[in-house]
This record gives structure tokens, C-alpha cells and sequence, in this order.
């Protein structure tokens, strides 16, 4: 059971080291050069100025005109706001022989900033400006104060200014818990996508993090508790971005690339390729550049090759090679072990501190040569064998002197080998195609030369059977050779020969005709529905009258049997009835011709009950009588 | 052969005459004439066309509703009958036969277009 924990855990401390993380995001010299722009822009005010001065201090670079600073904070300060006391104090710090006149009253005033009832900012601002300016502070008091204010607090950017105001406390107060906030912090960081690790408040607030939690860890001298690959995810999330919205941002940017570079525990380590990473006998040289974030080149690194194998096999070619310094670059000579063309995956270890981060590092690496073509043989079989092929030998670059005559009794043949032109390995590169070009006509026909077993060309040209890419159009071709791959320095298009083909059947429009594709097509004309054939109207007429005639039929025939009025009462209820009855018939008439069913429903509603009602009434009258 | 059938019609025709109140024979004469114009509007559709199908149908289902109607009415008031429909008495079979048929044009008249 033990022994299995024991595999097992091997086994995952193996896998998880071959996925370390790598920053993906970092600053380069331009970025170096933008972030230092924009922090030199000319200040306003107090505040900027303190971005300015300091942020630039981070990157190791001096205001130009440090004495005209000096007066400007000077003139700018207003010792009655803790704020302005604070940016006045930590500018003057960063230039150097600037002096800020200290009163007993600013004394007092930041001293008694320092409560719980003040918000951390303050705190934090009346602790930098009192610890700037050399006065003496109670540290034991500002941990309690900013304890009391996290307790109140709970927000990031509260904790953040506290870890700030921790690390310019005394070495012997008690930073213990303040120290744990750093910790409780870091799981509040949003993971994206396995790459990135920020806060969800933002950039500047992440900066500002890494920044202070260096900062407090430096001060008491003990490792922060971010694991390496945090760290890189932190490097992805603060220089993903390359141009700053406000001076504040740029600042904390600023503040973290310097705390991420010279901190005592986590120092990330930024390995790339100086120009492609391609090698080949003009350029045998790999370089790379090896530098902290801030683009510094680590001189004291020393850089090896783990191992260096071919993507497809799994055999080294180098292992534990080293690089050699030369002018902060450090460079190897790959071509020196004579590797065939082709991609290599690389497996770079940066040693030399222990607090390098992200030291192990995969690069593919191209190899690239020249190619030459040898035993170009050009010939003319006969079909049935029955003639010997004639072969001809052509030279690269040179053209064949004869056209080669292929008609449907023959087959055109080529063949050839591509080899390296410093090593005579053979080669096989992606795209070997042979060109057949009309010249009278434009037409050009292209096919595909494939290697054999032994890798060698062989192309061959049956007229009967292809006649159909040639649209049968016999003449004379030129013939290219057209080779290409990533590896290759010298790709080819080579005429090699012309060759004339002759066609049997030929069929051949006159001229080519464009594909007509891309013409407009004929016009469709829109077929409306046809009216149905109507009779003439003449019978429809007669059809009319001859179906309205039994109805005098009906009339003859109740005339015969007797049918009469004569029991027609005239009581109002049958007057009404019959009126009714008749304007009901109406009705239908004009729902034919003008309403639609809803009106007519509505009008029926009416007139029918009223002559439900009325006949009810009559035939109740007409039953009694009867 | 044919002779049986001419008397038998013969016959029929006057028992009818003779034993037919003559409310029916009225009710009948409406009957023969609501059957000739069914009759006839389909000889113009088999003659000339089925254009337009609508009005035809609506015409024509006029006629069959009609005289089913009119056969409902003769049956509900023909006195013989009387013992099947107690509780139905002639005027108000002819009241029912008024309300079926203001549907019936109703309809009709919707579906003639």
C-alpha cells in the first residue's frame, strides 16, 4: 500500500513537472520604452508627480531635472492633507537631495492618523510619509489600527495597502497575521483558463499586489506563499497589456515588474529566441535572450540544453549542452553536431539562482539547408517497349537542348534525386510538382512527383491517359520543376525541357473559353398564375335560367294543390315574424356581397332573435287555435 | 316485365294522390323542385367545368342540405308518424326547420364566394 502511494505520488510529481508553465506574456524592450514614456510625461500636479518620480525610480531610471522636481513638490505640497504629505514624502525619497521641511504640527497631524477610525488608505499614506520623512512611529499601534480596519473591511485593495504599510514597519512588531492575509488573498484570485490569475477588481489591483506582497515578504525575510506557477499567471495577467489607460496603472505595472525582478524569493525568468529560431550553415548560431521581466538580461544565469530530439523521434541529439555568453546573448552552436533539416523540440534549463522561476523552458527550434538535384534523366519510353528509352541527362539550372516528342504511342519519364547539398542525405521535401506550361495557349497543367522506396522521383507522362487535363490541345510545353518546404533555403522553379505532346481526337474548341463560371446566366422570366379558362357567357346564362326554372315549376305545382294565405292572421307577432324572416334572407344577401362573418353573425344575433321570439309567439298562438 | 313495373308505379301513384294529406303533397312539391336545381347545377358542372369549385359546392350542398331538411320536416309532420314524435309537435318541426336552415345559408352563403 505504501509502495503504491509512493509510485503514485512519483508519478504525479513527474507528470506535473513536464507541464510546468511558461509566461506567455512579458514585456519587451519596446514595452520597457513605452511604460517609461508614459511615466515621463510632464506632471500637473502633486500626485502625478509622485507616479512619475516613483514609478521611474522602479525602473532604475533618474528624473532628468531632479531640482526643478524638488521645487515643484515643494511648492505643491500642502501640509495640511495627509494625501498630499504622503506623495510629497515618497517623491522626495525616490530624487535624491530633496529635503521636505517637517513642522511639529504635520508630525502630530500624520501621527494621529493613525487610528482605526481612519480608512487604510490614510493609514497607509500617513505611515509611508512619516516612515519617508524619518520620523519615528509606533509600529506595534499601525498593526492593530490595520487589523481592526481588515476586520471592517474585507475588500482587496483595504488588505492590499495594509500588506504596503506592513512592510514599513519595524522588523519587531508582530506582522504575523498581516503575513497570513497574503495567502487568504491569493485564493481570491480569479484562474482563467489555466493562464491567467488576477483579481476580478483588475489590473492595478494585481500589480499592486504582487508589489506589496514582495515588499512584506522581503521585509520579514520569508517566502510568500504563491506557488511557481501562480507566479508565472500572475507575470500572464499584469504584462498582457502593453499600453496603459491612466498614469496610476502604469505605475503599478511599474511597481510589480521591479518587485517581480528583485525580490529575495521568485525571480521569472523570460527566455526567447533573437529572430526566428532557425539555424542553418549561413547562421549555425541559436541565441537566445535570457532576462527578467523588466527585459534585464541575466548575465549570472547559466544556460543548458537538456535535451535536443526530433519531433518524430524520440532519440537526442544533444543532451546537456551548454550556451555560451557572448554580449548578454547566449548562443550555441547547433549546426556543430551536424543535424539533418528539419524541426527540433528543445528542452532549455536556466540555472545559476535559486530563486529563478519558470527556468525550464521548450522551444522548437528549424533547421533548414540547401538542396541540390542529382540524375535529372529526361526520356521517351515507347509504349510497348519495343524502342529502348532514350535517356538525356540534364544539368540544374540548365535547360535541355532537344524537345522531347511524346505522341499516344509514348510515355515521357523523369527521373531525379533531391539530396542535401552539404550532407548528400536525401530529402523529401512537401511540394515536388512538375509543370506543364502552353505557351501559345496560357493553359498549364500541373502534377505531383512522388518518391519511390529508395527516394527517388519519378515522374511519368502518359498522353492517352491524361488527355483530358490537356483538353487534348497538342503543342509544345514547357516543362517545370517546382520544389518547396519550410526547411529548404533555396526553393526551385527550374525549366527543365519542352516537350511536345500530340493528342489524338482532337477536339479542341478553337479557343480556350474562359470557365463561365462567373457569367451571368439567363435571364428567368416570371410565369404568373393563369386565369382559368371561364365558359363563354352566354352559356353561363342560359345555365342561370335553367337552373332558377323549377322554382316556377314549385310555384305551378302549389298552385294546383291548392296551397293559400288564406290562414294569414294578422297579429302583430306574425307581421313581425315574417318581417324578421325576410330581412334574414336580406341579410344573407348583403353578407355575399359586402360584410364578412363577424358583422354578419352580429346582425343575425339581432334580427334572429327577434324573430325567434315572434315565431314562438305565432306558432304558440297558431297550436292553440289548432 | 316492365309491364309489372307501369302497374306498379300506376298503382303507386294513385294511392299517393289519394291517401296524401296535402300538407305533405306541398312539402313534396317543394321537395321535387329543391331536387331538380341540385340536379341541374351538376349537369352544368359535368358539361362546362368545375369553374369555379366553390360556388358549386356551395350550391349544390344547398340543395342536398335543403332537402334533407325538408325530408326531416315531412317526416316530424306527417300525422302517421305522430306516435314516434310525442314530444315534437308540427309547429315546432317547422321551427327547427327554420333555425337548420338559417345555419345552412349561412353557411352557404359563406362558402359561395
Amino acid at each position: 500500500m505504501a509502495h503504491l502511494c509512493l509510485f503514485s505520488l512519483l508519478v504525479l510529481s513527474m507528470v506535473l513537472k513536464t507541464q510546468a508553465l511558461t509566461p506567455t506574456h512579458h514585456l519587451t524592450t519596446t514595452d520597457v520604452a513605452r511604460l517609461q514614456a508614459v511615466l515621463s510625461q510632464p506632471f500637473t500636479d502633486l500626485k502625478s508627480a509622485y507616479y512619475s518620480v516613483v514609478g521611474l525610480s522602479k525602473l532604475g531610471i533618474l528624473v532628468a531635472d531632479a531640482d526643478e522636481t524638488c521645487q515643484f513638490i515643494k511648492s505643491n505640497l500642502d501640509p495640511s492633507s495627509v494625501e498630499s504629505l504622503f506623495y510629497a514624502a515618497e517623491a522626495s525619497q525616490a530624487l535624491s537631495g530633496c529635503e521636505i521641511p517637517v513642522s511639529n504640527d504635520t508630525r502630530d497631524l500624520l501621527l494621529a492618523t493613525v487610528s482605526e477610525d481612519s480608512t487604510a488608505s490614510q493609514i497607509h499614506q500617513s505611515v509611508s510619509a512619516l516612515s519617508s520623512l524619518g520620523l519615528p512611529l509606533a509600529s506595534q499601534e499601525v498593526v492593530s489600527a490595520l487589523k481592526a480596519r481588515i476586520s471592517k473591511e474585507d475588500n482587496v485593495l483595504t488588505i492590499i495597502l495594509a500588506l504596503q504599510t506592513a512592510s514599513r514597519l519595524s522588523q519587531q512588531a508582530e506582522l504575523g497575521d498581516i503575513l497570513e492575509e497574503i495567502e487568504d488573498l491569493a485564493a481570491r484570485l480569479d484562474d482563467l483558463s489555466g493562464v491567467y490569475l488576477q483579481f476580478e477588481e483588475g489590473l492595478e489591483a494585481t500589480a499592486l499586489f504582487v508589489s506589496a506582497a514582495y515588499a512584506l515578504s522581503d521585509h520579514v525575510d520569508m517566502e510568500p506563499p504563491l506557488k511557481e506557477d501562480q507566479v508565472i499567471q500572475l507575470v500572464n495577467s499584469i504584462f498582457s497589456k502593453k499600453s496603459w489607460d491612466s498614469l496610476s496603472e502604469a505605475f503599478s505595472v511599474a511597481s510589480a515588474a521591479e518587485s517581480l525582478s528583485n525580490n529575495r524569493f521568485h525571480v521569472p525568468v523570460i527566455v526567447s529566441a533573437q529572430g526566428p529560431a532557425a539555424i542553418s550553415h549561413s547562421q549555425p548560431f541559436l541565441r537566445l535572450q535570457v532576462t527578467d521581466v523588466l527585459c534585464q538580461p541575466l548575465s549570472s544565469a547559466s544556460v543548458l540544453v537538456e535535451s535536443a530530439s526530433t519531433s518524430t523521434s524520440k532519440s537526442a541529439i544533444l543532451s546537456q549542452a551548454p550556451f555560451t555568453l557572448r554580449e548578454e546573448v547566449f548562443e550555441l552552436n547547433f549546426m556543430a553536431s551536424q543535424p539533418a533539416s528539419g524541426y527540433y523540440q528543445f528542452s532549455v534549463a536556466i540555472a545559476g539562482d535559486s530563486r529563478f522561476v519558470a527556468n525550464h523552458v521548450e522551444l522548437k527550434v528549424k533547421v533548414s539547408t540547401r538542396v541540390a538535384i542529382n540524375n535529372m534523366d529526361l526520356s521517351v519510353v515507347d509504349k510497348d517497349q519495343s524502342i529502348g528509352p532514350k535517356t538525356t541527362r540534364v544539368e540544374y539550372p540548365t535547360k535541355a537542348k532537344a524537345s522531347f516528342m511524346a505522341d499516344s504511342h509514348q510515355n515521357f519519364a523523369m527521373t531525379f534525386q533531391l539530396v542535401d547539398e552539404t550532407t548528400g542525405v536525401e530529402l523529401t521535401p512537401h511540394q515536388t510538382f512538375v509543370r506543364l506550361h502552353n505557351q501559345k495557349t496560357g493553359q498549364e497543367v500541373v502534377f505531383v512527383a512522388e518518391p519511390d522506396s529508395k527516394n527517388l522521383y519519378k515522374f511519368e507522362l502518359d498522353t492517352t491517359e491524361r488527355k483530358t487535363e490537356f483538353d487534348s490541345i497538342s503543342g509544345t510545353y514547357a516543362l517545370y520543376l517546382m520544389m518547396g518546404d519550410a526547411t529548404l533555403e533555396n526553393p526551385i522553379l527550374w525549366n527543365v525541357a519542352d516537350v511536345v505532346l500530340k493528342f489524338l481526337d482532337e477536339e479542341t474548341p478553337s479557343t480556350i473559353q474562359a470557365k463561365t463560371l462567373y457569367t451571368p446566366k439567363p435571364e428567368i422570366q416570371h410565369l404568373f398564375r393563369e386565369p382559368e379558362k371561364k365558359p363563354p357567357t352566354v352559356v353561363s346564362n342560359a345555365f342561370t335560367a335553367l337552373v332558377l326554372s323549377p322554382f316556377l315549376l314549385l310555384l305551378i305545382l302549389w298552385f294546383k294543390l291548392g296551397a293559400n294565405i288564406s290562414n294569414f292572421t294578422l297579429s302583430p307577432c306574425t307581421i313581425l315574424f315574417h318581417i324578421g324572416h325576410a330581412a334574414m334572407l336580406g341579410l344573407m344577401y348583403v353578407y355575399w356581397t359586402h360584410l364578412n362573418m363577424f358583422q354578419t353573425m352580429k346582425y343575425l344575433a339581432i334580427i334572429g332573435s327577434l324573430t325567434f321570439l315572434a315565431g314562438n309567439r305565432m306558432l304558440a298562438q297558431k297550436a292553440v287555435k289548432s | 316485365m316492365s309491364n309489372s313495373v307501369i302497374s306498379v308505379i300506376s298503382r303507386f301513384l294513385e294511392e299517393y294522390a289519394s291517401s296524401t294529406p296535402n300538407k305533405l303533397k306541398v312539402i313534396d312539391a317543394y321537395l321535387l323542385y329543391i331536387m331538380m336545381t341540385g340536379a341541374l347545377q351538376f349537369l352544368y358542372c359535368l358539361l362546362v367545368g368545375t369553374f369555379p369549385f366553390n360556388s358549386f359546392l356551395s350550391g349544390f350542398i344547398s340543395c342536398v342540405g335543403s332537402f334533407i331538411l325538408a325530408v326531416c320536416l315531412r317526416i316530424q309532420i306527417n300525422p302517421q308518424n305522430k306516435g314516434e314524435f310525442l314530444s315534437i309537435s308540427p309547429e315546432r318541426a317547422f321551427a327547427d326547420f327554420q333555425f337548420a336552415h338559417t345555419v345552412l345559408h349561412l353557411v352557404v352563403i359563406n362558402f359561395i364566394g
